[in-house]
């Protein structure tokens, strides 16, 4: 029984905790804090019945040439939950909440070459498309497939009324104030 | 606020209603300021109205915190509701604003159409059966999660329900989840059918007698989901309202109606472990007679083997299949051991994780495990190389370091200890000091409500008892290391602003509420946290209690714990300044007072210490003085043996001039220390190191205290410059003369031979040749031809696989790592770690007695 909701600053604890047991993780605190204090819309746990967080989805939004667009930067699930469909449910949670809330253009990520079953979970049931290869992208030299999926975007605009709408819209925030050294890269786990 | 008046801009005014908020939350007062900040709210939305959402949260949550549910229901429902996109977000809040004003039928319906859009959502469906029930329980257990993973058990009110009030409202629940089951029958969502457990517990505890149906829906349960890795903590909320007949009974159940369902090997494979771990959660384990475990957990052993081939072409990085049944295996050894007390089991239990771990690398669980039973039989380098592997860094420092850390603390491996310390207090110290700059950060994106989430975060952090205890044992641990020299102590103590600092420190710990951020879950069960360790004392079957029930005591003793350490530091800077006016004041005859402020703050802290320890200064004086003459048993100090030394050692430094007191302490160490010594005898290392780390403790901490504070009377003594060098003999006549030097000099005398004895002790050991040690580890898992039971059985049904396995079949990388197996390197590795302990502490003892002789022959020249 999982729920899957909105995370909070406290949620980070389990989050990392999830890290011990996926995948080791690369991102530094801080970069968990910069997403979830830039977007928290964007940041989804998967809660089991006992309060366990058992997975969750760290996304964001970036902006290049003037298409805003959201990056997924990272998903797990536990070992024990994989094929509970969690990892679907948290990427389509993220995905609406950028299409919804940041009205975004596409969302993009990054997936190891040699990761079959992520490879298979985004293009086969999230309809994601391959975009590009970076070579060596990973920091052990492996190639990464860059990925897209389009989204709806601007067709249902709710900003319309509103006179301080700051900068380039749905991208209000930049990095600097924290700096972040790690690649954003989206290391999916999840069968 | 000027801010705001100046640009009008909403985001100024939120951040100064934001900084109200946080006020009221974190002093617990000021609530009227609540009432401004609605104040201000209310006219910027009269004028300019709302257009941000997280706007619309704060002023929805600052109504919430001053209990104006109706009046955030309303303004939900108005306007401004519209600016929260997403739907499921909307009704969230507010299903939870109608339940808190207590408008229960209407909560109901609201959580009712969350179900039906997300019929997984569990958090929810406890929301609607408690408004359903018109319980609020659950309301508690949100406001009040200190815990990575929150408690399981919620409680329920059931009183101001007539059964019959109750069976209509139940009877409306079990409509909705038999419509959702049935909505949902080919997504495979656990939540529908947990939800019908969640019923008939609700039933059973109201006092309906349905126990029965309870086990046949966790049956039921179990034929749906009973392969997947996630059923045994499903229902282990469900386990624990059973009575113990009915767990059994239950157990049973799964094991008849397992062999019936058998089209797959994953499902297989799955179902016996979910078994397995049912047993264990019923706590159903500890009661089968050894035999049975031994046979059950070869039994185990031979599917792990049988299944090697299904994981043949797994990433490496993927699970394997099978993987928890050598975790679980372990920890029927484990259990074996304790019960019986043959070495043997626990040596086959470090096998067969070391054997997985070759297997598969990454197995978290299995290094968890192996560090913990390395920790236990003193192989503590290699416990801590387990640790390492775990990578632990970033806030896993916070969440796992407990893992090792208490270990680590009681271990003369102080460069490992060192850079453990730092590394954490880096981390800490980074975060803590990051947080303004993040805190801006959540600010500019206008995501208020984060703002507020991310203060409380850090305070969470900064009172976390771990990062308290830390910053106290780094300290202490710089003096442990420098004690052999008073100069370097006494830079030491500078630094930390002659303690000062850690006394201010403990003082504020006694007003502060401690946060206990660790991750106690991935603890095995025989040690469920730092202080416990159920393999130090005789066998009994455990009742698995919760858990939680352990947690006030734990904050009172760590917060005392913390306290009476911090004022370690100072206590041993007094203690030094003391001797200065002890000497004086047995020479000259005249003795002038001296300086009765420090002794009268020494004196003060010996006061607090022993309060702190559960008594008045005086039972404390008498306790120690009855423990030397023999007249009490060490026992009576408890678990507390080290901080009593340590109080007794600061107490003679309090009151130098008495003889007896000195005496009262040489006989203090010798019969606590020889005591061990003699209890240890001429056992190994791996059935003996709780006694080690108490040895340890005692000639790192107390003893070398005891040695610095006879270093600084030397000194005071001695002529230390030229001014002095004309009294020089004058002075030096009257100290060698004085009783005072003689007392001294017994202590010193004292002292040299009990640390002799420790460091003969050790050195026996280290005589043991490895390979000895090692010939001695490997029979213990030897088995004769004909025997039925005993460690080994596992080992061998492993090894056989080892032996008969072929590539095609297991796959080149299983194969491979088969093939690297070796027994013999596994046993010495624990054998060599172990010997690296007794090295380490070998040389501590040695240095200390070293350095009390140079002292006595200081004396001797005076």
């Amino acid at each position: 029984m999982v729920c899957i909701r909105r995370a909070t600053v406290d949620d980070l604890l389990a989050m990392q905790a999830c890290n011990l047991m996926c995948l080791p993780e690369n991102y530094q605190m801080k970069y968990y804090l910069y997403h979830i204090l830039s977007w928290p819309q964007l940041l989804y746990v998967a809660e089991d019945y006992n309060g366990r967080i058992v997975g969750y989805v760290l996304a964001k939004m970036e902006e290049e040439s003037n298409e805003c667009h959201g990056h997924i930067t990272s998903l797990a699930v536990l070992r024990t939950h994989r094929k509970l469909g969690l990892a679907t449910k948290l990427m389509t949670a993220a995905q609406a909440a950028m299409e919804q809330v940041y009205e975004a253009e596409y969302v993009s990520l990054h997936v190891r070459r040699s990761n079959r079953a992520a490879f298979n979970l985004y293009t086969e049931t999230l309809g994601y498309k391959i975009n590009d290869v970076e070579a060596k992208y990973y920091a052990d030299g492996e190639d990464a497939y860059d990925m897209r999926k389009h989204l709806k975007g601007k067709q249902n605009h709710h900003h319309g009324h509103s006179h301080h709408h700051h900068g380039g819209g749905c991208c209000s925030g930049d990095a600097k104030a924290v700096e972040t050294t790690q690649p954003a890269d989206a290391k999916a786990v999840s069968k | 606020m000027k801010m705001y008046k100046l640009a009008g801009e909403e985001r100024f005014l939120l951040w100064a209603v934001c900084s109200i908020q946080l006020q009221v939350l974190c002093d617990k007062s000021g609530e009227k300021l609540l009432l401004l900040a609605e104040g201000l709210l209310k006219k910027h939305i009269a004028s300019h109205s709302m257009h941000e959402p997280e706007a619309l949260m704060v002023y929805i949550s600052l109504l919430e915190q001053q209990s104006k549910y109706n009046d955030g229901l309303e303004v939900l429902s108005g306007d401004l509701g519209s600016l929260l996109m997403i739907e499921v977000d909307k009704l969230r809040i507010q299903g939870r604003l109608l339940a808190r004003a207590n408008d229960y039928s209407a909560a109901v319906d609201v959580y009712k159409k969350i179900l039906e859009l997300s019929p997984d959502d569990w958090e929810c469906f406890l929301h609607y059966l408690g408004c359903l029930l018109e319980d609020d329980s659950i309301w508690k257990y949100f406001d009040n999660i200190d815990q990575i993973h929150p408690t399981k058990h919620i409680e329920c009110k059931f009183s101001h329900l007539t059964e019959e009030m109750f069976d209509s409202r139940i009877s409306s629940a079990s409509d909705l989840v038999l419509k959702l089951q049935i909505d949902t029958e080919n997504s495979n969502l656990r939540g529908p059918y947990l939800a019908g457990l969640e019923i008939e517990k609700r039933k059973f505890l109201f006092g309906k007698k349905n126990e029965n149906k309870l086990l046949e829906s966790l049956l039921q349960y179990f034929h749906k989901f009973g392969h997947l890795a996630c059923y045994a903590s499903d229902v282990e909320a469900y386990l624990h309202v059973l009575s113990p007949d009915k767990k059994t009974e239950f157990v049973g159940m799964l094991v008849k109606n397992s062999d019936s369902f058998s089209e797959s090997a994953t499902k297989v494979l799955g179902q016996t472990t979910t078994i397995l771990k049912v047993q264990e959660l019923t706590g159903n384990i500890f009661e089968l007679p050894i035999d049975e475990i031994e046979a059950s957990a070869v039994k185990l052993a031979k599917l792990y083997c049988q299944n090697l081939a299904l994981s043949k072409d797994l990433d490496p990085q993927e699970s394997m299949f099978g993987e928890e049944l050598l975790s679980l295996i372990s920890n029927m050894l484990v259990q074996l051991y304790w019960r019986t007390r043959n070495f043997g089991y626990l040596a086959e239990a470090i096998m067969v994780l070391e054997l997985g771990l070759t297997i598969r690398g990454h197995v978290w669980q299995y290094k968890i495990l192996l560090l913990h039973i390395y920790s236990y039989v003193g192989a503590l380098p290699l416990a801590f190389e387990r640790y390492k592997a775990l990578d632990v860094k970033n806030i896993l420092t916070e969440t796992v370091s407990h893992h090792i850390l208490r270990q680590m603390l009681e271990s003369p491996m102080w460069v490992d200890l060192s850079n453990l310390l730092k590394d954490y207090l880096k981390f800490m110290d980074d975060h803590l000091r990051e947080s303004a700059d993040l805190t801006f950060l959540a600010y500019r994106h206008r995501n208020y409500s984060k703002v507020i989430e991310f203060v409380l975060f850090k305070q969470r952090l900064q009172h976390s008892n771990q990062y308290l205890a830390t910053r106290v044992e780094a300290s202490v641990l710089q003096l442990k290391q420098n004690a052999d020299s008073i100069e370097e102590e006494e830079r030491v103590l500078e630094n930390l602003k002659s303690g000062f600092q850690l006394v201010e420190l403990s003082d504020e710990i006694g007003s502060r509420t401690l946060r206990f951020n660790e991750d106690m879950e991935t603890r095995p069960w025989w040690t469920p946290c730092p202080e416990k360790n159920y393999l130090l004392g005789p066998f009994e079957e455990i009742s698995y209690c919760p858990k939680e029930n352990e947690k006030k005591d734990r904050e009172e003793n760590m917060k005392l714990a913390i306290q009476r350490k911090s004022l370690l530091p100072r206590m041993i800077y007094l203690s030094i300044q003391c001797t200065s006016t002890a000497l004086k004041e047995s020479v000259e005859t005249n003795g002038s007072k001296g300086d009765t402020k420090i002794s009268g703050e020494l004196e003060c802290l010996l006061e607090e210490y022993t309060k702190m320890l559960g008594c008045s200064l005086s039972d404390a004086v008498e306790m120690i003085t009855e423990i030397s003459k023999g007249a009490r048993t060490s026992e009576s100090l408890g678990s507390n043996l080290v901080e009593w030394l340590n109080f007794a050692v600061f107490w003679n430094g309090w009151s130098l001039s008495s003889h007896e007191h000195w005496h009262v302490l040489n006989s203090l160490f010798e019969r606590l220390i020889l005591d061990r010594i003699r209890s240890m005898g001429s056992s190994d290392m791996s059935s003996c190191y709780s006694d080690v780390q108490v040895l340890v403790q005692i000639i790192t901490e107390p003893l070398a205290w005891h040695s610095l504070i006879i270093q600084a009377c030397t000194r005071s003594s001695l002529p230390s410059g030229k001014k002095k060098k004309k009294n020089h003999q004058q002075h030096s006549d009257q100290l060698s003369s004085s009783p005072m030097s003689q007392t001294i000099k017994d202590s010193i005398q004292s002292l040299c031979s009990t640390i002799q004895e420790v460091s003969n002790w050790i050195q026996n050991q280290l005589d043991n040749p490895e390979d000895d040690q090692v010939e001695r580890f490997l029979s213990t898992l030897k088995r004769a031809e004909d025997a039925t039971g005993g460690p080994g059985q596992i080992l061998g049904v492993l090894e056989n696989v080892i032996a008969s396995s072929e590539e095609a079949e297991v796959g080149n990388r299983i194969f491979d790592a088969l093939k690297s197996w070796n027994t013999a390197d596994s046993a010495r590795k624990t054998v060599m770690a172990q010997q690296r302990v007794f090295r380490e502490f070998l040389q501590i003892c040695e240095s200390k007695r070293k350095q009390l002789e140079t002292v006595k022959q200081q004396m001797s020249h005076v």
